[in-house]
């Protein structure tokens, strides 16, 4: 059976965000730098209050900071690797464009 | 690392050597006196509180005006401490129903002491773990 899981593009938005730090991070939202690197790494699910802190930093909404991902069973997970990587690319190309001001893609 | 990682592994080590050395000790001496039991057992505790305290100290200077604890590390610390409550219960569950009806004495205490010692083992040994492995509370 297909579990679920929170996803983030946290590294790209920090990336964005003039290369900002996890330490900076960290910081503005009162958690520590090992905190941010576990959320990062999907080793960590932060509280809601943690995670609107985040998205607020980054002026995003919540929804587009973290994701509520489908993960495949093991037996579909080799097929459907591309498909994600490809939704994924699709969302990073999505934020980009938003920031830049630009059309959204379909 | 996390402060609070680095003193639970110190103190997982200095529980597991300490502990460890004293039930030896206990299993060693069998049926000694009094006065034998308990001079090992205040050793144990002394040397115990003795290294983490210096550990302690050390770690705070170290980190001084360092991050402070926040969500993960209480949400990590709630976690260990529910797991380490099982065991503890189970262990007073054995030494206040169980063994009363077939132990007296130092077997009782040293049972007691043994349960005590497992719960930090497992609370401490889970800290490490969750902290190493993650955890989505």
């Amino acid at each position: 059976m297909a579990e679920r899981r929170l996803v983030n593009c946290l590294r790209l938005l920090r990336f964005m965000a003039s290369e900002m730090t996890q330490a900076e991070l960290g910081e503005r939202i009162g958690v520590t730098r090992q905190t941010i690197a576990a959320i990062e790494a999907g080793k960590y699910s932060p509280t809601l209050e943690t995670a609107f802190k985040i998205a607020e930093v980054f002026g995003k909404p919540l929804e587009e900071v973290f994701q509520w991902e489908m993960q495949p069973a093991a037996s579909e997970s080799a097929e459907a690797n591309g498909a994600t990587e490809t939704s994924k690319l699709h969302h990073l190309m999505r934020l980009h464009m938003t920031n830049r001001g630009g059309n959204t893609m379909p | 690392m996390p402060i609070k990682e680095q003193f639970s592994r110190v103190w997982l080590m200095t529980m597991l050597v300490t502990y460890g050395a004293y039930f030896a000790a206990v299993v060693a001496m069998g049926e000694a006196g009094f006065w034998s039991q308990m001079a090992a057992f205040i050793a144990t505790v002394i040397v115990q509180v003795a290294a983490l305290g210096i550990a302690g100290a050390i770690m705070e200077l170290r980190h001084k005006g360092g991050p402070k604890a926040d969500e993960r590390d209480r949400a990590i610390d709630q976690r260990a401490t529910r797991t380490a409550y099982h065991v503890l219960m189970a262990g007073v569950i054995i030494l206040a129903c169980v063994m009363p009806f077939s132990e007296t004495g130092w077997r009782l205490f040293h049972a007691g002491v043994f349960a005590i010692a497992m719960a930090e083992i497992v609370r401490h040994g889970q800290i490490v773990l969750l902290y190493r492995r993650g955890w989505h509370g």
